[in-house]
């Protein structure tokens, strides 16, 4: 396939109606180039937790893009975002993973920034520049949105871009059920200290798909299966309350999120899980109780994966983690992934999810490490001149989608397909890579906010 | 030389023989003899480790029992990670890795109650675990290791094993070995 | 040309002399090495700096005296 000036992402490289999307989207040098234009440049992007910087110079080394960026709060308490890069000769202002500072100063020529971006030191201001350097325009580039939702910390670099929450749509609900306590109280969650930091030579778009709701791929988690890791001592997890449930693909079509989540029944009492220690038990019990009560139909919604576009991903229980897929390059992606547990939980709790969050991810995970081996030889098998010319198949579950789904008096929000009996679909796989598409053929926001179009459309009428 | 520091050339040889024949172990996939090595209450622990500001270095290591870490587990999850790989279908070690480990500046720190009658040693040690993998994948992991071995039923146990990897951003993309 | 001094650690309260025969009292030390924040005792070169709290840059500083 051509890779001179790509026309139309959707007939040519990414064609949903037939499921068929190119290889070239993978593996493409100059698609990559645009994507870090068209999607990184314009999307809303994790990057961090609050609980990562709690105090007046906290910061937080992060990255949105390729870009580092720093996170940090500033000497009255705001939050921000700013590109790590000095603004008189590039350096990287802030080479730590975090600490807390006065200023952040340039190593290089000593430029220094106020930790809320403004330029304050100049080296012989007065001497070299005659006191006329407008210090005011030459502060920290910092992102042009920014969102704290609870707790967890969103920004984007397009001013364009909607609001975060109107970028979310209905899926915030969704994102909830992380970022909430397991009893369902608003933003609960704290990250555990140290994030698992990675590379894994695959284009950032394989673990994307996998997180958006893969569920087809099983079969490679056998051997972890066989061996059993989960919170009672076999199998992945412990979720016996699945195995009733119904079990659904649910995608938003205008904004690309999608998670795999399931429904409980209407009446039915959480089984027995947590086994090993009653204390563990006990709090997921009481927390499970705690959020039916509270959310009455919403509180049988439980999510296991799900993906916010384009490059943060959540497991919402076993484990609960947020990760980020940091592309570096077409051909390798760097994984960002943090833990989450309940504030106020018990030590002992913390402590059980803990050790279970370690050997399930990250590159001693038992169960991710199979995961990056399919990404990576899916990704090395896919580059050849022969093997671009195939596209893969994303032809599960095409046109069984429905958008008014509604199971035991509750509707689902989204447009769903129910996996219970089908086993897989790929039903949320095309839904992200349409919203990348339109990604990367929109010139401008205004194309991309198409709910807005849409609601134009029905005031007009 | 004095009985006692005889008996501490001794101790070390015998340590360090000890190393050697486990890192053999471990390269020969002789996996179920290797967790013959490990006392019950082993832990086994790999910080990750920040860049951190030369004012903060108590917080250049995750902590152990309390922050995610590459690795921080018992004899049962390690149990585990053997068994996975023996299943043939861990995709990550099947094929399976080339793997060597070297060891050098071994160092006894600690030895209990005495090095004519040992019953506890503490000792460190470089290592470079070098993994080769498929066609090309080539991984070199190099830092320190710290042991604590223990005598039982007259033979050394691996009872605590630190492990110390000179990385930030870890450059491999899974650690489906042992180190 | 004078011995450079490592800034990073001195403490509030110490007095640092300048290059243009300033002398100055530090505020508060950021410990990035480059800067401090110190308040003008004495300017010879312009006597309307004292008592302006500047940052003062490292390369600046000819002399720590305590």
């Amino acid at each position: 396939m051509a890779t001179t000036r790509i026309q139309g992402y959707r007939p040519g490289l990414v064609d949903v109606a037939t499921g068929q999307i190119s290889r070239e989207i993978f593996v493409n040098d100059e698609i990559y180039q645009d994507e870090l234009e068209r999607v990184f440049a314009r999307a809303w992007l994790f990057v961090g937790h609050e609980s990562q910087i709690p105090s007046p110079g906290d910061f937080f080394v992060s990255s949105m893009g390729e870009e580092s960026v720093i996170l940090c709060r500033d000497r009255v308490g705001k939050v921000h975002v700013f590109l790590n890069s000095c603004r008189h000769r590039g350096m990287k202002v802030c080479r730590y993973d975090e600490g807390n500072a006065a200023v952040l100063t340039c190593p290089y020529h000593g430029w220094s920034y106020s930790t809320d971006g403004r330029l304050v030191g100049v080296p012989y201001f007065r001497e070299a520049y005659h006191s006329t350097l407008d210090r005011s325009a030459w502060g920290l580039v910092e992102v042009a949105q920014l969102c704290l939702y609870k707790s967890s910390v969103w920004a984007t670099w397009d001013p364009a871009a909607p609001p975060f929450l109107e970028y979310l749509g209905d899926f915030l609900p969704y994102i909830d059920l992380t970022l909430d306590a397991w009893d369902g109280s608003d933003g609960g969650t704290e990250i555990l200290c140290g994030i698992q930091k990675w590379r894994v030579p695959c284009n950032w778009k394989f673990p994307a798909e996998n997180f958006s709701g893969d569920s087809y791929h099983n079969i490679s988690h056998r051997s972890v299966d066989l061996v059993g890791i989960g919170p009672s001592g076999s199998g992945r997890r412990d979720m016996p309350e699945l195995n009733m449930a119904r079990k659904l693909h649910i995608a938003f079509p205008e904004r690309g999120h999608q998670t795999t989540s399931y429904l409980l029944p209407k009446e039915a009492a959480p089984p027995p899980a947590y086994q090993h220690s009653s204390v563990v038990s006990d709090y997921f019990r009481e927390c499970e109780e705690a959020r039916r009560k509270k959310q009455g139909d919403w509180g049988r919604m439980i999510a296991l994966v799900g993906e916010v576009f384009p490059n943060t991903a959540f497991l919402a229980r076993q484990p609960r983690t947020l990760a980020a897929w940091h592309p570096r390059g077409a051909h390798e992606t760097e994984i960002w992934r943090c833990f989450l547990v309940d504030k106020s939980a018990p030590a002992e709790v913390k402590d059980f999810l803990r050790d279970y969050y370690i050997r399930y991810s990250g590159p001693g995970g038992m169960t991710e490490q199979d995961d990056m081996e399919n990404w990576n030889y899916a990704h090395a098998a896919s580059r050849g001149t022969i093997a671009r010319r195939y596209p893969y198949s994303y032809e599960q579950g095409m046109g069984t989608a429905v958008d008014n789904y509604e199971w035991e008096g509750f509707r689902v929000p989204g447009t769903v397909c129910d996996l219970t009996q089908a086993k897989s679909s790929e039903h949320n796989l095309r839904n992200l890579y349409r919203r990348w598409a339109e990604f990367m053929e929109a010139e401008s926001w205004d194309e991309l906010t198409i709910w807005r179009r849409q609601r134009q459309a029905e005031a007009a009428e | 030389m004095t009985d006692d520091r005889i008996a501490r050339v001794l101790l070390k040889q015998e340590i360090e023989e000890f190393l050697y024949r486990e890192a053999d172990l471990l390269d020969e996939r002789r996996y179920d003899e290797w967790l013959a090595l490990l006392a019950e209450d082993a832990r086994y622990w790999m910080p990750m480790r920040r860049n951190v500001k030369v004012d903060d270095r108590e917080r250049e290591f995750t902590r152990e029992g309390r922050d995610i870490s590459w690795f921080d587990e018992g004899k049962e999850t390690l149990t585990r990670r053997v068994r996975q790989i023996q299943t043939g279908i861990h995709w990550a070690e099947e094929p399976v890795s080339r793997i060597s480990h070297l060891l050098s500046n071994i160092q006894l720190l600690e030895v209990n109650p005495s090095p004519a009658e040992p019953a506890e040693v503490s000792v460190r040690c470089r290592f470079l675990v070098y993994r080769n993998r498929v066609e090309t994948e080539t991984d070199f992991l190099v830092g320190k290791r710290e042991d604590l071995l223990r005598r039982i039923d007259g033979h050394w146990r691996i009872a605590r094993r630190k492990i110390l990897l000179d990385q930030n951003v870890l450059l491999s993309k899974n650690l489906t070995f042992f180190f | 040309m004078s011995e450079p001094v490592n800034i990073r650690q001195i403490a509030p309260g110490t007095k640092i002399a300048l290059v243009d025969g300033a002398l100055a009292e530090v505020v508060s030390n950021p410990a990035d090495g480059v800067w401090v924040f110190a308040r003008y005792l004495s300017s010879p070169g312009d006597p309307s700096r004292v008592g302006g709290e500047e940052m003062i840059f490292a390369q600046d500083i000819v002399e720590i005296r305590e």
